[in-house]
């Protein structure tokens, strides 16, 4: 479903140059967990939003669903945003001014598409947050703001999620329940590309991509090491 | 939920940010409003003031005595027949006046408006000397000559007295008290003696009107009248024509000089009013552009995550534009009655005595102004807004 074809992305002028993705090639097919592995300042995240149309390429192509997306200008890629990708992030990013269920409301608000309520507090549920629907994101725990976040990633359906660190910033325990959140939307049939560099965390995906100094070194199929307790959907 | 409840949202979060910029917004308004407000209560005080300038239209017979001057110095005086405007026209004449000018302000009051100044020219010899008496309304003459003032003695306030011209005084050798005998035989008393006014007015001897009838037989007949008309929508030449159409045997002649200097003078006042105004729109304009550029640097991680999550351009420029609208709305109301407070308080100080009232409409003026003002100020910072790039702006954090 999604191709990144010798992808480089050069940062600033001839002498302050620095390469962060140099000729990266990489397919995700659907139903892919991959965990993008590497060190701080490897690429990881830069690959991650180029595959997103957060960032431009300076080389390559990218491929969603047998379209270029690196060269479509912006009003395209909103439109690539509003359907097939979702992103969830290490900071969480949610609207302190929202709601959890505001929050989770907004790309639809951003499509037009208003009285989706339901929806949406059936999707808090999946996650275990229904309770905490009407609270602002300051009332909730780091782990509770990443499940509205992944909440928010997925009331569009999204074809692709896209998640960069998203257990960065939590205790072990909390990071364990959000890793087996993801864990069941991959078996639900959710592709995922995740960025850590976390090897335990990187163990719950089907495939490691591992990069270094903006090359990938090493690429491998695995089998997951999933934990058989649930504790995603409380 | 839709964006401008999603904007209601983040504008209640942040009211001091959004209260601080609708501030740019509130002193703008106030300055307008205040103006507007002091100005409309002034008009009528700006036009009393204007008053110095004397008549602004005189009516005439239509044929009359023909004075042939060389400047303020008289040299002989032609008369062409002894015509008089009979008192019966002066009701015609008012009529049409205060007609014009109901019609031009829109109002509906009765009674008398314009200040209509009738007089009786006599020549006549005082202690052996040709002196000229001019018979007057003592009430509308002193409205319209506000620069008269008494040296000696009192204004006319009895039909039995004279007021006497400064030089008529000297000449004569008159004196407060003294006694004037009429052509019929009967004496008036010297009340008061005016000062000097450098016009032909310092030659005369003034007295009540229908004594100067009654002395020099004329009873119901004046020779000239003096008309003080103004307001700003009804030009004295309308005046002056409508007289001139309806009422035969006078003609109406509006004093170029001073009619054009009053409304050149109301011109230039609302002229450095609006100029004023409009500054201070623009100063308020930048207030509310800066506030909203760092409204924009503060929220460049908000406006990544809605682009992250499906904003378009569109969106986060309508997302900047409401709230520019509740920052104008906010801003509108609170300088309108923040205008009107000042007016209340300037209004006095700039003119004495002046009877300041709120005016309603002008909420509307200040909501319509305010909100302008507002959304060109968020035209740029939105547009700033929209070049936020998604993935820097989270690195930037």
């Amino acid at each position: 479903m999604l191709e990144v074809k010798n992808v480089s992305k050069v940062y600033g002028q001839e002498t302050t140059k620095v390469v962060a993705l140099d000729n990266v090639s990489l397919k995700v097919n659907s139903g892919d967990f991959i965990a993008v592995m590497g060190p701080s300042g490897s690429g990881k995240s830069t690959l991650l939003n180029i595959i997103g149309g957060l960032d431009r390429v300076s080389a390559g192509e990218v491929i969603l669903g047998g379209k270029r997306i690196d060269n479509l200008d912006e009003n395209a890629l909103v439109e690539v945003r509003r359907g097939k990708i979702a992103y969830v992030f290490q900071q969480y990013h949610l609207l302190p001014s929202l709601t959890a269920l505001e929050n989770v409301l907004l790309p639809l608000t951003f499509c037009g598409i208003s009285n989706r309520t339901e929806k949406a507090m059936d999707i808090l549920k999946r996650v275990g947050l229904d309770k905490r629907a009407r609270h602002k994101p300051n009332q909730l725990s780091g782990g509770e703001q990443q499940r509205v976040a992944i909440a928010r990633a997925l009331v569009n359906d999204p074809e692709l999620i896209l998640a960069d660190e998203p257990t960065g910033n939590m205790d072990r325990r909390t990071g364990r329940e959000i890793l087996s959140l993801f864990d069941h939307l991959n078996e639900e049939g959710h592709t995922i590309v995740m960025v850590t560099h976390d090897p335990e965390i990187a163990k719950h995906a089907k495939e490691i991509v591992v990069l270094q100094d903006g090359k990938i070194i090493e690429k491998a199929k695995q089998e997951p090491a999933r934990p058989r307790q649930r504790t995603g959907a409380r | 939920m839709k964006l401008y409840q999603m904007v209601i949202k983040d504008v209640l979060r942040r009211k001091r940010r959004v209260a601080y910029a609708a501030l740019g917004v509130v002193v703008s308004v106030m300055t307008v409003v205040g103006i507007l407000t002091v100005a409309h209560a002034a008009q009528a005080r700006i036009y009393n003031q204007l008053e110095k300038y004397g008549p602004n239209l005189i009516v005439m017979p239509a044929i009359s005595n023909l004075d042939l001057r060389l400047g303020d110095l008289m040299l002989a005086t032609l008369t062409i027949g002894e015509n008089y405007i009979p008192v019966e026209k002066l009701r015609h004449i008012r009529q049409i006046t205060d007609d014009e000018i109901r019609r031009g302000l829109g109002i509906n009051n009765e009674g008398n408006i314009a200040t209509i100044a009738p007089k009786l020219y006599t020549n006549t010899k005082v202690n052996g000397m040709p002196v000229m008496v001019v018979g007057i309304e003592p009430q509308e003459e002193s409205k319209i000559k506000p620069w008269w003032r008494v040296r000696d003695g009192d204004y006319l306030n009895a039909p039995d007295q004279a007021l006497v011209g400064a030089m008529a005084a000297e000449l004569l050798k008159l004196e407060v008290g003294d006694m004037i005998m009429l052509t019929d035989g009967n004496d008036v008393a010297v009340t008061g003696i005016l000062e000097e006014t450098g016009s032909n007015d310092d030659y005369l001897i003034f007295i009540p009107i229908q004594r100067a009838q009654q002395a020099f037989g004329k009873q119901g007949m004046v020779s000239s009248v003096d008309i003080r008309a103004l307001c700003n929508a009804c030009p004295v030449e309308t005046i002056t024509d409508r007289i001139n159409q309806n009422i035969p045997g006078v003609r109406a002649v509006a004093v170029k000089q001073v009619a054009e200097g009053e409304m050149g003078m109301m011109e230039k006042l609302s002229k450095f009013m609006l100029a004023l105004a409009g500054i201070t729109l623009v100063v308020g304009l930048f207030g509310v552009l800066n506030t909203m550029i760092s409204s924009v640097h503060e929220r460049v991680k908000d406006i990544g995550i809605m682009r992250a999550v499906g904003a378009s351009h569109g969106q986060i420029i309508k997302i900047f534009i409401y709230e520019a609208i509740i920052i104008g709305i906010l801003g509108g109301i609170v300088g309108y009655i923040a205008g009107t407070l000042l007016a209340y308080i300037i209004g006095p100080l700039i003119f004495e005595g002046i009877a300041i009232a709120y005016v309603p409409q002008y909420l509307l003026i200040s909501l319509m102004v305010a909100v302008l003002v507002a959304v060109v100020a968020a035209v740029y910072p939105a547009f700033r807004a929209t070049q936020v790039k998604v993935a820097d702006s989270f690195r930037a954090l």
